[in-house]
């Protein structure tokens, strides 16, 4: 019983060590070691794997997004105009 | 148009700084495109992003005797046009009423090379994706839109903020999390 509590708490531990550095995981600032760590967490425990996969996919989604808008045609020289307008 | 090398570029603001509007000009030619996608993807609307992104250089140019060198020039501009951008969103009727992007289709040619449903999957989640980064507050939308969609580092996109690392991680961690949610409910109704 002791045992399975030392293991719960354990995990737990874990459990919010993992959660704080999602973030810095997809920012690439975690040690080699971090890494493994966290991923091993995520590995055993089905809401981190979930958070983390979700997030892989939201933080790819957004950098998709950099791909467009098309500025329009003329930004630029619209831009100048209006400077040389102003005098 | 390639990007100018910092010695460059820094020619360029010191004879701009020195009244040169040419030289001003040739920085404006430059960063324009760039500033507009941050503003577009901020405020969501390719009108307004544009009378922005005018009025940014308008300040830049007004003020460009201001910019100490500290910093990136686009960051010091991305932070004048981002500032003007919270000045009109500010103005606007309550989230809901805002207008879509998809309203404004875009110019570039999609990518047809794969399958249908992947397509519309991808369509989808775009969607889903672009409405929560519009439903989060601006002093949030503004660091995800840095960070993750303009691919800014920390420290330059704080430096835009005028934030500490700590306090913008802070709020880039919560925006992430909101739209994550936001992922999270649209992926579980795939399921």
């Amino acid at each position: 019983m002791i045992r399975r509590w030392l293991q719960k708490r354990r995990f737990m531990h874990e459990h919010r060590w993992t959660g704080a550095r999602m973030d810095a995981y997809f920012d690439d600032e975690l040690s080699s070691r971090e890494r493994h760590r966290l991923e091993a967490h995520a590995g055993i425990c089905p809401e981190c794997k979930r958070m983390l996969a979700t997030l892989r996919k939201t933080l790819e989604g957004l950098r998709g997004l950099s791909r467009d808008p098309s500025p329009p045609a003329g930004l630029a020289d619209s831009v100048i105009e209006r400077l040389r307008g102003q005098g | 148009m390639p990007r100018l090398s910092t010695q460059e570029e820094g020619v360029l603001i010191e004879r701009a700084q020195a009244g040169d509007r040419f030289a001003f000009e040739e920085l404006v030619r430059r960063n324009a495109d760039r500033l507009y996608a941050v503003v577009l993807r901020f405020l969501g609307d390719s009108r307004e992003a544009e009378d922005v992104t005018q009025e940014a250089f308008l300040r830049a140019w007004r003020g460009i005797g201001g910019f100490k060198g500290g910093s990136q020039f686009y960051t010091w501009l991305y932070r004048i046009g981002l500032n003007e951008a919270k000045r009109r969103a500010a103005r606007r009727p309550p989230p809901g009423k805002l207008t879509s992007l998809d309203e404004h289709p875009h110019t570039e040619a999609p990518d047809w090379s794969e399958a249908p449903e992947t397509r519309a999957a991808e369509g989808e989640l775009r969607g889903v994706l672009e409405r929560a980064v519009r439903a989060l507050a601006p002093d949030y939308r503004a660091p995800l839109v840095l960070r993750d969609v303009e691919g800014l580092s920390t420290a330059e996109a704080a430096d835009v903020m005028g934030l500490g690392e700590a306090a913008f991680k802070s709020r880039l961690h919560r925006a992430r999390l909101a739209v994550r949610a936001a992922i999270d409910e649209y992926l579980e109704e795939e399921r």
